[in-house]
């Protein structure tokens, strides 16, 4: 219809169009601006899918070679040594709890001793140092610098000796004494000062004394550790074999792998002669297909040889468990043991089951595309780079930056929003123009610089925290570690509640103030006004605010990494609201980790593409959701 | 003693927006259980005037008194010991825009009510069913009682906006150009409303629209440029003004 389409038919009139339209070339200039964006984001989608899809196939493969080889076969085993293993361990975490607990007064003396001492010997260890090469190099060269040097070492000896602070389980007389005894030492003296041997022997004394009464106790710890040591001889006699397959397999995929490479080449050369070299070549390079039956048969002639250890080891422990005490006399102690004892009952019905699956285990039982899928999402291990076998499961992952992402935002959803409503219904004209920029102000923090503050500050004063004595009721205290979920989330909290702050304010500013008003003139107080007319009014849009400070959280890579402890381990739940105060990895963390240090185009390089296409998908989820919650708001 | 016919006594009143002087010595006498108008052209001070009878005005920063004083009731509304939502409880107020909360039509009604502290469900239904009858909604919302306010047309969400007002049974009700966004129709039974609602309650209208005052008020006031220029029955003030200004304002010569 535009004359330009046609513009013979029409005669040239007044108000003819004429030549190149200036505001056309600024409309095509911003428009080409909003498609390149929409161009790059595709682009990346397709990358990322690319990269990615790649993945279940390459695994699929890893999950069959680990079942070809037998690998999986000796896992069966291994699984139920691991876990007695870890029993064993746990008793004997429980066994020397007890004792030393008994004998807390003494160790704790020997402790504070052994403490005060170290401290001295730190202090006055370089200038004792000096003193001593000088005067064994020569005696009478410089006997001006010696004397230097000497009342230098006299001097800081004073000074350290000073320095050595009570401590609550030495008496004022004990600590003077050491003091005096050291402080009348000769200068190469080597052996600690007599209190500090006492003290450590006293300990070792009432060690031995205390574990009298616990040689029960010991035997059947030892007799149980003992009887894991038949299927332990088994599994890694086992493992060499299968190991040894396991490579011979991979060698013949490379290999495969190469030949295919050289025929690509050769169908794509154009020179006869040059293609014939290359077929050449690629038949030569042909493998022998490696011989895995033979190892799995003899692999599986161990089959009565694994059960019967498993039954022994059964047997075994359905003894010992009558054998434990019921309780220890130790706090830490008894936790320990209720641990073990709690998780015995498993244990065994887990050695009860093995027989069965030992017989049902078949080498040759194909690997579908589902497993590996399954196995990626599901898999409760994220193992790499290992000798063994490499596992791709996300949940520890996927775990991990859930419960940072709940920490988080059960700190930042009360904190920002309250400051919302706060500023927005209540503060002072003043009040608002300083709170609301020194909130959004945090935003300004770039998250490394977060993170070390994290690590060097907020990790170490929560430890020492987690060590008050009046604290102890807490679940997790004392922390294990310094670097836990617990850190991350309250960091985390801390950049998301500028999100949740802004957005929460402009959903509660977005209210229209007739609400208010009609509210107030109804005979409601400012706090009925806000609470039950203007936040529902905005809730919506602060559900947006929340939404968005998670999308925020689960997507912050920098402090998580720096912070969480990066342990990739499922954390254990047994341990109540203490979990929260363990090391965890997350989704964000392990790709910014490992991505660097994997080779291109391998099945773990694969695997963190398609973590990073989770976690797009979750993400790009969470912000459609939080979009739908704002167009909401505007009825 | 005052009169018991006298609702609203406005003695010299001056206020202001911040440095804006909006009324200048304003002095009125309300009648109770009539309708009262405030007409005149825009900018002239009759909202303000009317949202300093219930003090919604101290919502805006920086509006303040600077003179004179309000009696209802004979209590100046002023002091500084008023409680304000018992003030505002016993002043209902209708805005221009109707503006029913996110909430169903039961709880728009019961708003004021619970606000006041009164929760107990039979005693909430009674008042509510009796506000919308009074409002002239009941018939037309009964069956959907717990369905957004949002859902109805502007006209009755406007009568809603009325029963949430007399809910709690005010002896005051302000109307500050309760039809100015409402069709004829919706306008005509909002009129027809209030000849009911002055039986019981006290009603101060603002309104742009002369047809309107004449209709529904017993009494007038002209205001022009924030001062009060004549105050009459209604009749009177339209038909035979002394002010040359309202004349003018009345026969449309200006506005």
């Amino acid at each position: 219809m535009s004359p330009e389409e046609n513009p013979s038919d029409l005669a040239p009139h007044r108000f003819q169009k004429r030549g190149f339209s200036y505001e056309r070339a600024i409309k095509y200039f911003f428009a080409s601006n909003a498609g390149l964006t929409i161009v790059i984001l595709a682009l990346i989608i397709i990358f990322l899918l690319k990269e990615g899809l790649g993945f279940f196939p390459g695994y699929q493969r890893e999950l069959q070679v680990y079942r070809i080889a037998g690998l999986e076969f000796v896992d069966i085993s291994r699984k139920n040594l691991t876990a007695h293993e870890q029993l064993t361990s746990v008793l004997n975490r429980a066994y020397y709890a007890e004792i030393n607990g008994r004998c807390i007064k003494q160790m704790r003396r020997s402790q504070e001793a052994s403490a005060l001492f170290n401290a001295y010997t730190d202090q006055t260890g370089p200038t004792r140092d000096l003193v001593l090469n000088n005067s064994q190099a020569a005696s009478s060269p410089n006997s001006e610098m010696l004397k230097n040097l000497k009342a230098n070492y006299e001097q800081q000896k004073a000074k350290a000796l000073a320095s050595l602070t009570a401590t609550p389980h030495l008496t004022q007389m004990e600590r003077r004494d050491l003091i005096e005894s050291v402080r009348s030492r000769a200068v190469n003296d080597t052996d600690d000062p007599l209190f500090v041997t006492t003290l450590a022997e006293e300990f070792t004394a009432a060690q031995h004394k205390q574990a009298e009464p616990l040689q029960a106790l010991r035997s059947t710890i030892d007799s149980f550790s003992s009887a894991g040591s038949e299927l332990s001889s088994l599994v890694s006699e086992m493992t060499e074999s299968v190991i040894a397959t396991k490579e011979k397999i991979q060698g013949a995929d490379i290999l495969e792998k190469d030949r295919k490479t050289l025929l690509a080449a050769a169908s794509g050369a154009k020179d006869p002669v040059e293609r014939e070299k290359l077929m050449t070549e690629a038949r030569t390079s042909l493998a022998d297909k490696p011989d895995v039956e033979g190892p799995i048969q003899l692999l599986l002639e161990h089959r009565p040889d694994c059960i019967k250890a498993h039954t022994a080891l059964r047997d075994a422990s359905t003894r010992i468990i009558g054998q434990l005490p019921s309780s220890l006399t130790q706090l830490e102690a008894a936790r320990l043991l209720k641990a073990a004892r709690h998780s015995w009952p498993f244990f065994i019905a887990d050695l009860e089951k093995t027989p069965a699956a030992i017989n049902a285990w078949k080498p040759d039982a194909p690997v579908p595309l589902t497993d590996s899928i399954s196995s990626f999402l599901t898999g409760k291990d994220w193992v790499t780079g290992g000798e063994w076998q490499d596992f791709y499961g996300i949940l520890p992952l996927a775990a991990g930056s859930l419960m940072i992402s709940i920490v988080a935002l059960v700190l930042a959803i009360p904190t920002g929003i309250g400051a919302a409503v706060y500023v927005n219904q209540f503060a002072s004209p003043w009040e608002q123009s300083v709170v609301k920029p020194i909130i959004e102000f945090i935003q300004a923090i770039p998250s490394v610089v977060l993170g070390f503050i994290g690590i060097l500050v907020f990790g170490t004063v929560l430890r020492d925290i987690s060590l008050w004595d009046s604290l102890q009721w807490i679940p997790g205290f004392p922390l294990e570690e310094r670097l836990n979920i617990f850190t991350a989330g309250c960091l985390l909290a801390l950049m998301s509640i500028p999100t949740i702050f802004s957005l929460a304010e402009d959903a509660i500013n977005n209210v229209p103030s007739a609400y208010a008003e009609a509210s107030e003139a109804l005979g409601a107080s400012q706090v009925q006004t806000t609470f039950r007319v203007v936040i529902p009014a905005a809730f919506s849009g602060i559900l947006a605010a929340v939404l968005l400070g998670f999308g925020r959280v689960i997507g912050e890579t920098m402090v998580v990494l720096l912070v969480a402890g990066n342990r990739i381990k499922i954390p254990d739940f047994t341990a109540g609201l203490g979990t929260f105060f363990q090391p965890c990895h997350t989704l964000t963390g392990i790709i910014a980790q490992e991505l660097g240090e994997v080779p291109m185009g391998s099945v773990h390089y694969r695997a963190l593409f398609v973590v990073g296409i989770l976690l797009f998908a979750v993400v790009l989820t969470i912000n459609a959701t939080a979009h739908r919650f704002v167009n909401k708001m505007k009825h | 003693m005052v009169k018991t016919s006298t609702a609203i006594q406005i003695n010299n009143l001056s206020f202001a927006y911040g440095a804006k002087q909006v009324l200048h010595d304003v002095s009125l006498e309300i009648p109770a259980r009539q309708v009262t108008a405030f007409i005149g052209p825009s900018g002239c001070g009759k909202s303000t005037l009317l949202r300093c009878f219930n003090r919604i005005n101290d919502r805006i920063p920086g509006a303040k008194l600077t003179a004179g004083s309000i009696l209802v009731h004979d209590i100046d509304i002023n002091r500084t010991d008023i409680d304000l939502q018992e003030l505002r409880r016993r002043i209902g107020m209708v805005f221009q825009k109707y503006n029913p909360f996110a909430k169903s039509i039961y709880d728009n009604v019961a708003f004021s009510l619970r606000a006041a502290g009164r929760t107990k469900r039979s005693v909430l239904d009674g008042i509510v069913e009796n506000a919308l009858k009074n409002a002239a909604l009941w018939d037309e919302v009964k069956s959907r009682l717990h369905a957004s306010a949002f859902g109805l047309s502007g006209g009755q969400q406007q009568r809603l906006c009325i029963a949430r007002a007399i809910a709690n049974q005010p002896e005051i009700l302000l109307m500050d150009e309760p039809c100015a966004a409402l069709d004829p129709l919706a306008t005509l039974k909002i009129e027809e409303l209030l000849s009911e609602l002055k039986k019981q309650y006290t009603i101060i209208i603002v309104t742009h629209n002369l047809a309107q005052a004449t209709r529904c008020s017993d009494n007038t006031a002209f205001m022009y440029l924030g001062k009060v220029i004549e105050y009459g029955s209604t009749m009177q003030l339209f038909e035979n003004p002394k002010e040359p200004q309202t004349e003018a304002y009345v026969t449309g010569k200006f506005g």
